[in-house]
């Protein structure tokens, strides 16, 4: 379970310091197929549930969302900014966050539990800190999917398996909000239609 | 005086010039799909007894107790009015007769998600259909006419997703308080409570101060509250009405969730939370109320002030929380009819500024004067169901002996008074800044407003007894005598 979960951690923490904006999808496919290795090993014996889930995660996490946050920011200018602000306060709050989340972690016992109740916070707070030093709407979209990964990772502390529904559940608020995000926050806002209302109703 | 503006005239013949006048299949299968849903509610609350709740199924992921029971009546109610005056609407704007596949497709998905949200007895299920409901309301937010629509939809999904993983810190932190202690945690409402403790617990504490914060950020509560003004005020009427009056019922059930939880457990810290919050949305609103000149923005900041009054109203407990609970259901109603006769208002004048609609009972008598019933609701006025819930709830305040609260709620909600007074009254009953005849008005549109009136009054006079009973059943359940 600690490789995965270091790989994870990886594929969390690298983009944040060195990653442009325009290859976030593919630390995101990283993180998706840490998690999918994560999952697997999460159920111990091979069942319905287990392959469904193992295969939610490939199929959506890994491929389907990378595949359209890639889509929407080809041939966008500001994809090619850094995903946080490439400065010494930033990298230095950061570290400082992701060391933070391990001591939140460790609350437990040093043993895998620990390990990745210290990966989800380190997602969480590494979210949180590209939303509150980057304005550029991409990257703050970026950051939410971080976040929703490391909810999905939250699922292997808990005793039992969530069963499908809630999967669902979670699994669609990921699409959507890669489908919704990606439209609203690139291209342009519509032209004010107001006045057209207006003059229907008044002329 | 009068203006370059040209006068209004009916609106059919608005009507038949834009090419607008007819009805589309679509608009009638809204309101037919919205009917079925009020009917299958009221049924449920007919064939269910009290007595006989409550019943769980789908795997017991869901649940019918007296809280869900009553949002899903609340929230169809609302969306058969909601449904109705799209239908009039889309007679009169060629925009939204053009939009009104979309915009039915996404409100109908919206309200599946709000149906089956509230009735989650879950309480990660209930996190993702909150998001789920958000996302739906994202697109419908961008149909709006401001500046930036699809900024102020982005804003409002990255605050709404911002306010919610910060309830999923909290989920973790109760995951850890429970793992500390040895004992397996299961976020089901009915069984999540085995998993507390009530021994002091710092990551309990933790956990439950993260939840309340986040849910309350999703409420409107300050200090989480600024994506609210802008996104109401944004947002096309009939969406700024299903926010304020049907998804922020979905964020009220999962604060009644977490105390129904909790109930026993920390309540001392939950009702400190709520206090802070309270005073702090009271304030703000009543501040940003007093520069206020844009109805819109107006009623937006009377949501965060009624969120304030909620939060005050569940910290006491009790003995307002009967109070509490019509306040909520009343609050859906006004927010519902204002946000309505806002829009009726808006298609003619086009505007949001208040200045310009000097007069406006007289140019639209039926949608100026709902309006100003609204509003009257709004503060608080007899024979309204709002003006019981407040007088319980500061009765509440006081039997509890929480001066403190008391002085500020009345305090804030003067201010709240006198500034929505001077913003509005001149609006309604100045000289008009227009000339020619009235604004002629279909009864379509003034249908589900009146409906609204009607619930309203009847909530603060006489409520039949089986809606009594299932308003004190959730009073109940969230601690209330």
């Amino acid at each position: 379970m600690t490789l995965p979960l270091i790989f994870c951690l990886v594929a969390t923490v690298i983009p944040v310091f060195f990653s442009k904006i325009s290859s976030a999808p593919t630390w995101l496919g990283l993180q998706a197929l840490a998690l999918g290795w994560i999952t697997i090993t999460h159920f111990e014996e091979f069942s319905l549930h287990a392959s469904l889930v193992g295969l939610e995660v490939l199929l959506v996490r890994a491929a389907l969302v990378p595949h359209l946050l890639r889509r929407a920011l080809r041939k966008q200018e500001n994809a090619r900014i850094s995903l946080m602000p490439s400065n010494l306060f930033a990298w230095i709050i950061a570290i400082m966050l992701i060391i933070l989340a391990f001591k939140f972690g460790d609350g437990a016992r040093a043993d895998a539990r620990a390990l990745t109740l210290g990966v989800v916070a380190a997602t969480v707070v590494i979210a949180f800190l590209i939303l509150s030093t980057n304005h550029e709407p991409k990257a703050q979209l970026v950051a939410v999917l971080f976040m929703e990964n490391a909810l999905a990772l939250f699922e292997t502390l808990m005793p039992e398996s969530w069963p499908l529904t809630v999967h669902l559940a979670i699994s669609t608020v990921y699409i959507l909000t890669v489908c919704i995000g990606c439209w609203l926050v690139s291209g342009e806002n519509p032209v004010c239609k107001a006045p057209a209302d207006v003059v229907e109703e008044t002329k | 005086m009068s203006t370059a503006i040209p006068s209004p005239v009916p609106e059919p013949m608005a009507a038949r010039a834009s090419g607008a006048a007819t009805t589309s299949g679509t608009a009638y299968g809204l309101v037919a799909l919205s009917l079925i849903f009020w009917l299958v509610s009221v049924a449920v609350f007919v064939t269910h007894p009290l007595n006989e709740l409550p019943v769980y199924f789908a795997k017991r992921y869901l649940v019918l107790d007296p809280t869900s029971l009553l949002f899903v009546l609340v929230i169809n109610t609302v969306f058969l009015g909601i449904s109705v005056y799209m239908l009039s609407r889309e007679r009169t704007s060629s925009l939204l007769a053009r939009d009104i596949r979309f915009r039915a497709t996404m409100t109908v998905v919206f309200m599946v998600a709000m149906n089956v949200g509230v009735m989650a007895n879950h309480l990660i299920l209930l996190w993702a259909l909150i998001e789920i409901t958000t996302l739906c309301a994202a697109p419908l937010v961008a149909r709006g006419d401001s500046v930036a629509p699809k900024t102020t939809a982005w804003r409002y999904t990255l605050y709404s997703a911002m306010t919610l993983a910060i309830t999923f810190l909290g989920f973790m932190c109760l995951s850890q308080s429970a793992d500390l202690r040895g004992i397996d945690i299961n976020f089901r409402v009915d069984q999540l409570s085995s998993s507390l403790t009530t021994v002091k617990d710092g990551w309990q504490r933790l956990g439950l101060a993260f939840v309340l914060f986040g849910l309350g950020g999703k409420l409107g509560l300050a200090p989480l509250y600024s994506w609210l003004p802008e996104t109401y005020e944004g947002a096309p009427t009939s969406t700024s009405a299903l926010l304020a009056a049907v998804q922020y019922n979905i964020g009220v059930v999962a604060v009644f969730r977490i105390l129904q939880v909790f109930h026993g457990f920390e309540i001392g810290f939950v009702s400190q939370e709520l206090l802070v919050m309270g005073y702090l949305s009271l304030i703000v609103a009543a501040v940003q109320m007093m520069a206020v000149r844009n109805y819109k923005r107006l009623i937006a900041y009377a949501c965060v002030s009624s969120s304030g009054v909620i939060a005050l109203g569940l910290s006491v407990g009790r003995a307002a929380a009967y109070g509490v609970v019509l306040y909520i259901v009343s609050n859906a109603f006004v927010k519902s009819l204002l946000f309505l006769s806002a829009g009726r208002m808006r298609a003619v004048y086009g505007t949001n500024e208040v200045a310009p609609l000097n007069g406006v009972i007289r140019v639209m008598p039926f949608s100026g004067l709902l309006f100003t019933v609204g509003i009257f609701a709004l503060l608080g006025f007899p024979p309204f169901a709002s003006f019981l819930a407040e007088m319980l709830i500061l009765s509440g305040i006081v039997q509890a002996g929480n001066l403190m609260a008391f002085t500020v709620m009345c305090g804030m909600l003067t201010i709240i008074f006198v500034s929505t007074g001077r913003a509005v009254f001149p609006m309604l009953w100045d000289a008009p800044t227009r000339v020619g005849p009235p604004v002629v008005e279909s009864l379509v549109t003034i249908l589900p407003k009146l409906g609204f009136v009607c619930i309203l009054i009847m909530l603060g006079t006489y409520a039949p007894e089986p809606v009594t009973q299932l308003l004190r059943a959730v009073a109940a359940s969230i601690g209330g005598v």
